[in-house]
């Protein structure tokens, strides 16, 4: 990784530039929110963001997506094209950029899926650093930090940027686009502080350890019932969680039958069919064995294979939630073992 | 197909595998036993799989479904499915003909330790369809019987008529080299073996704890009393093989449909050893 410093009044020209190359997607404001949407002038980009409603999964996974075209007169695949173009993820905060890490150990794991691998490595990445949130509490799960899995990092330092590269492809481009300098003892001092400060100011702490020993002793415990009794199964947790990976497949017929395409679309562990298997058999019938499927997946499960919890303290989940259920709420009832909330 | 169309089914594990039917054998009035051949010569002699893994059947416009594979990994050149007509996908195979062409992805999961298995006593239950997957074990431990020692399969359904691959198990029952018994819940006029639940007969086994691998394949409600069967048996748990079947949509650990506790069941299944499988929440 090599370091510069770049002057914040130079970021139009750094988005302008990448813009002659690339489709150029980041944060800009939708009403009261934030949204990530293709930038059409440098000027919408907002980086003073807080969150944005969907995480950058939808640019890797897209709620629905067509894995192939086919015929269904010899049951023939027509085509299954992976489509991917260069683009340019500006200002993803470290927990997205760490989430998509996450994404990345499932869809590049064993079995690697095309479709993802396509459109990761057709994007990149530049990251920004943020300021905490009240729903935030990446700080808990140690991903309020990023040092790899961006092409380009933009530290705030005030007037300028502290810029981390990663990449050749991220230090050529701010090599082409953009006047920087190097870095003096100065502006690693002022961002030792800015770090201070940010991890100073977060509202909360999840404590988080002995987890997957809570989550497995408290397998009966009647929080779940509670916490099930308030849940609407409405999945809205999982649609804006960047963690959320869950699909299904289905087949799209034309009109006339003979052709139609098999697409994925993004499915949730909180819907009530979702582990229902033949002769209407359901390992997970109702709200409270799903709510807590969720969490033992997300802290345990996944955990397990990667040794890193499926959760990055985004908090998007709790302000979709219209039950109040979000992974503070849920570990903090498993800890206290009392009323939830 | 060309080896160009092969490498991109080998770069797409979501891509099936086109496959002729070869055969259908009707069972019984719900299950039909299929043969099919990958189209491809390439794939079809690379295809190799171990008893207890399954493919997805694909048939573009209505979905796809797990089925595990039926025939022994020691037959090459074709693929045995034992199909129950249960929903859109398996209605839509039943209602296929010889010469039609549908999609197989696979093999996935993690079958029954064959290799792991050899030189010991082998003790298989079987309840309902959960012959298909054992069928693959039996018949390959069958091609390879002097490798093992003592052979028990244990076969139980709810009435006569239900009893899969019942000429070719009449058969075997008079065979020294395998300890078959089939039990029935519900007897008819023709029925003149044991009739109760498949628990029932263990009453009278002699089984070697020290050497024996126990696999168990049926309907949910079974496994926790065949398994406490085999327990009162002395048999530890990592030796007891169970088989699961989970809601599956991408069989390859993906789409997080088939949860079992803290495992997936296509990637890190559908075969357990009991002793994974109990520390697993809401397997058993
Ligand atoms: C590892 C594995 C091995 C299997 N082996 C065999 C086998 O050898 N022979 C056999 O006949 N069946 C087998 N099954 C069950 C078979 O996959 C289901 O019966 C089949 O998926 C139903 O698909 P469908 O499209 O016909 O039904 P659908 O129209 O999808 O649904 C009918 C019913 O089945 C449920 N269902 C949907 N998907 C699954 C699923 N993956 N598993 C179970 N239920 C599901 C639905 O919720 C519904 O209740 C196996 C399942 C698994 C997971
Ligand atoms: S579970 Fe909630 S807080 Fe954690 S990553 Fe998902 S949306 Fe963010
Ligand atoms: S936890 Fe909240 S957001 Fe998630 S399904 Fe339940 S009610 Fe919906
Ligand atoms: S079937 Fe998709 S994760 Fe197991």
């Amino acid at each position: 990784m090599f370091f510069r410093v770049m002057d914040k009044s130079r970021l139009p020209d750094l988005v302008a530039g990448l813009q002659t190359d690339f489709e150029v997607i980041g944060p800009v404001a939708k009403g009261e929110k934030f949204v990530f949407a293709t930038l059409q002038d440098p000027d919408e980009l907002r980086l003073d963001y807080d969150t944005t409603l969907l995480p950058p999964k939808k640019f890797f996974v897209p709620p629905t997506e067509n894995l192939m075209e086919f015929e269904t007169a010899d049951n023939e695949v027509v085509s299954a094209d992976v489509e991917s173009s260069p683009r340019v993820l500006f200002g993803l905060h470290p927990c997205d950029i760490n989430a998509l890490m996450l994404m990345d150990n499932v869809f590049l794991g064993e079995y690697e899926d095309p479709y993802y691998k396509a459109r990761r490595d057709s994007t990149l990445l530049v990251g920004v650093n943020c300021e905490p949130s009240p729903q935030c509490f990446c700080n808990s799960w140690g991903t309020d930090e990023v040092h790899w899995g961006f092409d380009i990092f933009l530290s705030d330092l005030g007037d300028r940027y502290f810029v981390s590269v990663r990449s050749v492809k991220g230090a050529e481009l701010l090599d082409r686009f953009v006047e920087t300098r190097d870095i003096t003892d100065i502006d690693t001092a002022d961002l030792q502080r800015v770090t201070a400060e940010f991890k100073a100011s977060f509202p909360r702490h999840v404590e988080t350890s002995q987890l997957p020993l809570l989550l497995d002793a408290k397998f009966d415990d009647a929080v779940w019932d509670e916490l099930g009794e308030r849940c609407l199964s409405c999945g809205a947790c999982s649609m804006v969680c960047p963690t959320c990976y869950c699909f299904d497949v289905r087949d799209k017929l034309s009109a006339d039958g003979k052709t139609g395409e098999r697409t994925r679309v993004w499915d949730s562990c909180m819907f009530s069919e979702f582990a229902e298997v033949a002769h209407g058999h359901n390992f997970r019938a109702s709200s409270s064995s799903r709510v807590k499927y969720r969490y033992y997946h997300k802290q345990w499960g996944y955990l397990s294979k990667f040794e890193r919890v499926l959760c990055v303290g985004c908090g998007r989940c709790e302000r979709a939630c219209k039950a109040d259920i979000s992974p503070r709420v849920v570990i903090d009832a498993l800890q206290k073992g009392a009323t939830v909330r | 197909m060309s080896t160009d169309a092969y490498k991109q089914l080998r770069a797409n594990p979501y891509r099936p595998w086109p496959a002729r039917i070869t055969s259908i054998t009707e069972l019984t009035e719900t299950e039909k036993l299929f043969e099919f051949r990958l189209i491809d010569e390439e794939v079809r002699e690379a295809f190799e799989f171990d008893a207890g893994q399954f493919v997805e059947v694909s048939i573009f416009g209505v979905g796809e479904a797990p089925i595990s594979i039926s025939s022994a990994p020691s037959k090459q050149g074709f693929i045995e499915l034992c199909v129950r007509r249960a929903g859109d996908v398996t209605s839509a195979l039943h209602n296929k003909q010889c010469g039609d062409i549908v999609g197989l992805r696979g093999p996935f999961g993690r079958g029954f330790p064959f290799e792991e298995m050899k030189g010991h006593d082998v003790l298989l239950v079987a309840g309902g369809l959960g012959i298909a997957p054992l069928k693959s074990l039996i018949n390959h431990i069958h091609d390879e019987r002097h490798d093992f020692g003592r052979v028990t399969i244990l076969l139980g359904a709810k009435n006569p008529s239900e009893i899969l691959f019942r000429k070719q198990f009449d058969m075997w029952k008079h065979r020294e080299d395998f300890d078959l018994i089939m039990t029935v819940d519900q007897p008819d006029d023709s029925w003149d073996g044991e009739v109760g639940l498949v628990t029932k007969l263990f009453d009278r086994l002699d089984v070697d704890a020290t050497s024996t691998f126990g696999a168990i394949c049926g309907p949910p409600v079974m496994y926790k009393y065949v398994i406490d069967e085999m327990r009162k048996k002395h048999m530890d748990a990592d030796r007891i093989y169970v088989s699961f079947e989970r809601r599956m949509k991408c069989g390859i650990g993906k789409c997080g449909h088939c949860g079992v506790g803290h495992q997936y069941a296509c990637i890190d299944g559908p075969v357990f050893n009991y002793w994974e499988a109990m520390n697993l929440q809401e397997a058993i």
